[in-house]
């Protein structure tokens, strides 16, 4: 009865529009529609900056995104892109140089961090053995004689800042960080 | 958890760049504009439910949206102010039988707009108008004059 009473109220019709003119009551508001006006440029320039940035490749997937590493004694030369995107496929294109590769077979060493946060889906070419430990994946590859090279397919599972390391024994390691935005 | 989050940025990326796109006159949806929520949608969907199609994830995406919906509709009725912000305000294009031109321009509407919708309302002579209105659906209304009280 309480509920009924309450959904049955009413109240006394009056004017809350705002008229134009004291005739025609419109509710027209040019105060909030010419800060709207300001609001929309300012977003249209935003969006074009946004455009912009993301085809330079602020957000992956362009020149701004590439990056290269290269260790000082040429053992190994690595292409990534610093900044990915989540889900999205790339490939870590890694050429080993003379140093790597002893009696017929090239070593390689990726940290965990390329399979876990990087999502390291395969590697090419299949690796003779692949050995864990050291907080990564050693893998040993059939070689002949430089250039030589691995890709590895990653497609990042979610967005954050990930470090990666790849190395090769007996030289040094090179660092890295990977910016996966959503 | 992703999807969640999915659907409630594209919803409000969707809901802004839908808004500062400028109101089109005629309150009807034509080619052009279905070209826009085609291709808006088709590319929201992807991004939305990700590589996890199944029933249960959509099912999320469809009732995320749907309580954002609600979540601004009730935004909408208790606060003039957020409605604004959403919806925006009615328009004067002409005021006491003069065009407001300034208003005009930044719509994109012009006189044939305006004249055209007078037609649709069995107008013939834009002398006859004493207001139009830009409605917020886009439509335009129409006091004669000699209507105004």
């Amino acid at each position: 009865m309480m509920r009924l009473a309450s959904v049955s109220r009413t109240a006394a019709v009056e004017e809350s529009i705002e008229k134009v003119n004291e005739e025609v009551a419109v509710g027209e508001d040019l105060g909030f529609q010419r800060g709207w006006w300001r609001f929309e440029r300012a977003t249209w320039v935003f969006f074009c900056l946004l455009l912009v940035a993301d085809l330079a490749g602020a957000f992956g997937r362009g020149p701004l995104a590439n990056a290269t590493l290269k260790s000082g004694d040429g053992t190994l030369d690595v292409s990534y892109e610093r900044i990915e995107r989540s889900d999205t496929p790339s490939m870590l294109k890694i050429k080993l140089g003379s140093p790597a590769l002893h009696a017929g077979i090239a070593t390689l060493y990726v940290s965990q961090s390329v399979v876990d946060a990087l999502g390291a889906e395969r590697i090419i070419p299949q690796p003779l053995s692949t050995t864990i430990g050291h907080g990564g994946l050693t893998y040993q590859f059939a070689a002949t004689a430089p250039p030589a090279s691995v890709e590895i397919a990653l497609r990042p599972g979610s967005p954050g800042l990930f470090g990666f390391a790849l190395g090769v024994p007996g030289s040094d390691t090179l660092r890295a960080r990977v910016a996966v935005v959503p | 958890m992703d999807t969640l989050i999915h659907a409630v940025t594209g919803y409000c990326l969707l809901l802004l760049t839908v808004r500062v796109l400028s109101r089109r006159p005629g309150g009807q949806l034509t080619l052009f504009d279905f070209v826009i929520i085609f291709l808006i949608g088709g590319i929201i969907i992807g991004a939305t439910v990700g590589p996890d199609h199944s029933v249960t994830n959509c099912a999320s995406a469809i009732l995320v949206v749907g309580l954002m919906h609600r979540i601004v509709a009730w935004g909408r009725a208790r606060s003039p102010r957020f409605n604004h912000i959403v919806d925006g305000t009615p328009l004067v294009l002409i005021k006491d039988g003069n065009w407001q031109r300034a208003v005009m321009r930044r719509m994109h509407i012009d006189d044939a707009d305006v004249m055209s919708a007078a037609r649709s309302h069995g107008i013939a002579s834009i002398f006859d108008v004493k207001y139009a209105i830009l409605e917020l659906n886009g439509t335009i209304s129409f006091v004669r004059q000699g209507d105004a009280s």
